[in-house]
């Protein structure tokens, strides 16, 4: 039987027919193509259907966007647009989208508004705010604020940080791979960037590179003729198209990863040279990794890969010329996330694949000059709370779970009254939906940036409504080390209905809130009561830095022109508007073949830059905080079930970023709900057949979801797509469509960096 | 005036639906999964024990009108409605249509599908009446394949890319037995 899971397109007839055939006859005679003329313009802008910001062509016919072209101007994204963005357009275009600000006049989440004006929602806004404020006595952290954006991030940052005073800053880091980054950070000095076109040999444990795009990424793995293995307990396309495809149990990677050091260490196989010279504390590590004794048959009981195979690849990586371990992407699996990716990094290290062709380079990125603001001090701002308890954790996007685990449990410091929701929808993608629901029910004031009316709109007081990427301009972005490029998000056309961008709602906001917030300030805080006297108000006001739309007094183009053109000249404005990009070779790139280009020349590339640092074996930090201070392995990482369970991992599909895009028309049509992937022959033996209704139970939850048996998943795993589940009557083309997985993953987290491990949950099923 | 044709590196396709989405948006195809002219067909599926997984057989096929010189469709239509245009693309002529259905009956490829707007049978053209007729040179799926795996171009331009990578590749074609002598290659 064909099935729901793969494509519902048409199958080939029969098999293909492996005969070779000659060229076709030369029946037509050589001329010129015909040509006619563009009535099109064609502006160069940025995508934001998913976090990696590829560069396109939109093509414009009387203001309306007709198509969305790649750009072949941007070395990030390789001249391609995924089926996300070229769906773009139905994002702009999609009925459900947010018109107008809206006030909620029903309760939290049963999506009642009604429209109002501008001034409206920020007079309300105003209103509730100077309240909140007022009550926490200037405590301007009662106020949080989060962005799930990558986009626009620091700009809103310095609103509600530098300007409003709040330290309550949160992010998707602690949902996502703020592990690996610490790992890195920690282990070699930088976060680094991966070189996957020049590696020779590449392993990959868990990242579906294939199924979630990264650039270059995924687009080099496609063009390059390395070897490719893949660790994963699901075949995913990216493990199908492996030359290697080693099935593990879930959460052992570090098993294979000790082991792959304990063969290279015994065995010599490690660059030596390397190792003498930035090696710190290497003795420790080898006596730990040999004392605990991890070897090949060690690892293939834990991780179900057999044993030989682990040497044969451990020997095959240490013996390529540029061997990369891929240090991930994706959202934390269990607690010894953050020692996984460390000792991936370790494994680099050990081969020499720092700082080179191939391995994770530092590189030489643009480093964009900061506009600056006056920040007004608030005395009675106090700190971050969400990092207590938690080892290294961001300072920046802080932990989620540890944030809301304490506003629920009281045991923060002072309470939360009211949060800004900018594009992140929180609802859905943290584990433990109803912990959400209960947080966002205890605030006095929440509202939300959003061009979606998302379940997290849902549960807004106040909606405004930002427009989409097609819509805006943004502050220029530098990208990339080893090709670095800068690029810019044009406006291609006028936002559509009452949309705004973010920063003039922020300057409507600003507006509003300045001098009435001043004045709460001015009552409880002693410093800007001597200012008052000494200066007067408006000298204090002004000098005090207590005017939020500082920012924004001119306006993003004006914004982007003076700091471009101040730091790189006429020229790079030039190509930054017209196209999109720029580096120093732009119009200079290589066509290797088939419109597939090379950028940088080759020894253009900054595969190597003069940098002082160690590989730091030993982290004594943790060890005090009583962590490993290097990675280890144990027991309670075993991977072991309780009977008639199941361990449930989490992913997504190509066609979905998160539960942005499961709305858009284009994308629904080819995955319009998700399917929990389910053992073959454990279905067989539990009588589920594909398409049954299946309850799937965890501690805190059930959701009903179809079943879709199959051969490519480990006999105690379950697996479906995020992004689905969605409960927002509003976003009609994915409302009750499939299940959400965050319903029923257990709210766990790691303490080294705060964030949520995804991968833990014990499952059980009942057909119903 | 050309002779067009497609090749296709397909052993690299991800299955990602890039070119889906691209024809689509570019040629204006009614929305809904069963209208399409061109799709990735999965061929083959993984077989065996998990543990031990045969991921052999599975292949990812480009699948789309595959531009027969010996067309069934054209000898089909009772109308007369199909025809090679200068370009060497199967076209149709759209008035003449009127929904006998015999070309999609005829096609063995499957390429064709109802297209209910305009009343007419549809199928891949290569952009010819969008991006072709403004003068590109490319089309909506070639151009925005991660893989680029589709190679687009004149046969009869024996310098183009197209006839460059047939003469040094081996490559064969759908149901050759079939004597249709279509203009899409495989490439091996």
């Amino acid at each position: 039987m064909k099935i729901i899971e793969t494509s519902r397109r048409k199958f080939l007839q029969g098999s293909i027919a492996l005969c070779v055939y000659a060229s076709s006859s030369l029946s037509y005679t050589l001329s010129p193509t015909k040509t006619s003329k563009k009535e099109a313009k064609d502006v160069a802008y940025l995508c934001n259907m998913c976090r990696n910001k590829c560069a396109g062509f939109a093509r414009v016919q009387n203001n309306t966007i007709t198509k969305l072209n790649p750009n072949h101007y941007f070395p990030k994204s390789r001249n391609m647009l995924c089926p996300k963005g070229n769906a773009g357009i139905q994002a702009i275009y999609d009925r459900d989208r947010l018109k107008y600000p809206l006030i909620r006049i029903g309760n939290r989440g049963d999506g009642r508004y009604k429209r109002v004006t501008w001034d409206e929602a920020y007079e309300y806004i105003k209103d509730k705010l100077v309240t909140i404020i007022d009550k926490e006595k200037d405590n301007r952290s009662t106020v949080a604020y989060c962005n799930g954006e990558g986009f626009n991030k620091d700009e809103y940052i310095k609103f509600f940080g530098s300007k409003l005073g709040s330290s309550n800053f949160l992010d998707e880091g602690s949902i996502c791979l703020n592990t690996k980054l610490g790992a890195t950070q920690l282990t070699i000095g930088d976060i680094g960037e991966m070189d996957v076109a020049g590696s020779d040999y590449l392993i990959i444990s868990g990242a579906n590179r294939y199924e979630s795009l990264i650039t270059p990424d995924s687009v080099d793995m496609i063009h390059s003729k390395q070897k490719l293995v893949v660790l994963d307990p699901r075949c995913t396309v990216t493990a199908l198209k492996a030359d290697e495809y080693l099935p593990l149990n879930p959460g052992t990677d570090l098993a294979f990863c000790l082991s792959m050091i304990y063969i290279a260490i015994t065995e010599k196989l490690y660059n030596k040279k390397y190792v003498q010279e930035y090696f710190k504390d290497f003795d420790k590590l080898q006596k730990h990794i040999i004392q605990n004794n991890y070897t090949a048959s060690w690892a293939e009981s834990k991780t179900h890969i057999p044993a030989k195979k682990i040497e044969e690849v451990t020997r095959e990586f240490f013996g390529a010329k540029n061997p990369l371990y891929y240090l991930g992407r994706r959202s934390v699996w269990a607690q010894n996330d953050f020692q996984l990716r460390r000792a991936m990094v370790l494994i680099n290290a050990l081969a020499g694949s720092v700082n080179r062709e191939g391995g994770i380079i530092f590189g030489k990125p643009f480093v964009l000059k900061e506009e600056e603001i006056n920040e007004p001090l608030y005395n009675a701002s106090e700190g971050r709370f969400d990092l207590d308890g938690i080892v290294y954790g961001s300072q920046k996007g802080g932990s989620w779970l540890n944030f809301r685990e304490k506003i629920l449990t009281k045991k923060a410091p002072y309470p939360i009254r009211a949060m800004f929701i900018r594009k992140h929808n929180i609802m859905q993608n943290m584990p433990n939906i109803t912990k959400t629901k209960e947080m966002l029910n205890n605030m006095d004031l929440v509202v939300v940036l959003d061009t979606m009316p998302s379940d997290t709109a849902m549960m807004a007081d106040v909606i405004l409504p930002e427009c989409t990427y097609l819509e805006r301009e943004d502050m220029v972005v530098s990208f990339n080390r080893l090709e670095p490029s800068l690029a810019l998000r044009n406006k291609v056309v006028e936002p559509l209905y009452e949309s705004r961008s973010m920063q003039d709602i922020l300057k409507g906001l600003g507006k509003k809130l300045s001098k009435p917030l001043f004045e709460v300030s001015a009552k409880y805080d002693e410093d800007l009561q001597d200012s008052i006297e000494e200066l007067g108000v408006r000298k204090a006001f002004n000098e005090g830095g207590y005017d939020f739309t500082e920012l924004y007094k001119n306006s993003i183009e004006e914004r982007n022109k003076k700091l471009i053109v101040s730091q790189f000249g006429m020229d790079v404005y030039n190509s930054l508007k017209t196209k999109g990009v720029w580096h120093p070779y732009i119009g200079k790139e290589k066509e290797l073949y088939n419109d597939y280009y090379e950028y940088y020349p080759k020894e253009k590339r900054f595969y190597t830059v003069e940098r002082k640092y160690k590989v730091n074996c030993y982290l004594s930090k943790l060890e005090k905080f009583g962590f490993d201070p290097i990675p280890t392995w144990h027991s309670h990482y075993d991977f072991k079930l309780p009977e008639n369970s199941f361990r449930l991992i989490t992913g997504r599909y190509i066609t979905s970023t998160q539960t942005a895009t499961t709305n858009n028309i284009m994308l629904k049509e080819f995955k319009e709900k998700n399917y929990v992937w389910i053992n073959d022959k454990v279905a067989a033996t539990l009588d589920i057949k594909e398409g049954d209704n299946l309850v799937l139970s965890s501690s805190i939850e059930s959701v009903v979801i179809q079943a879709y048996p199959t051969n490519k998943i480990a006999p105690q795993v379950l697996w479906f797509a995020h992004g689905f589940g969605t409960s927002s009557q509003e976003l009609t083309n994915a409302y009750g469509k499939g299940a959400s997985d965050n319903m029923i993953i257990e709210d766990k987290f790691e303490k080294i960096y705060g964030c949520a491990t995804m991968h833990e949950t014990n499952i059980t099923i009942r057909k119903l | 005036m050309a002779n067009y044709g497609m090749a296709f590196d397909y052993k690299l396709c991800i299955n990602c639906h890039a070119c889906e989405v691209a024809c689509k948006e570019e040629n204006g195809i009614d929305l809904g999964a069963k209208n399409h002219r061109l799709w990735i067909a999965e061929d083959g599926e993984t077989e065996g024990d998990f543990w031990n997984l045969d991921r052999e057989k599975v292949k990812f096929m480009q699948m789309q009108c595959q531009e027969c010189q010996d067309a069934p469709c054209l000898k089909a239509c009772p109308n007369g409605a199909i025809y090679v245009d200068e370009n060497g693309i199967v076209r149709l002529h759209k008035e003449k249509c009127d929904l006998t259905l015999a070309c999609m009956k005829a096609c063995p490829y499957d390429a064709r599908y109802i297209d209910e707007s305009n009343h007419v049978t549809d199928k891949c053209i290569f952009c010819a009446d969008t991006r072709l007729a403004r003068g590109e040179t490319t089309t909506a799926c070639q151009i925005t394949c991660p893989a680029k795996l589709r190679y687009f171009g004149d046969l009869d331009d024996t310098e183009s890319e197209i006839s460059k990578v047939l003469r040094e590749r081996k490559h064969f074609t759908l149901k050759t037995e079939l004597g249709t002598k279509p203009k899409l290659f495989y490439l091996e």
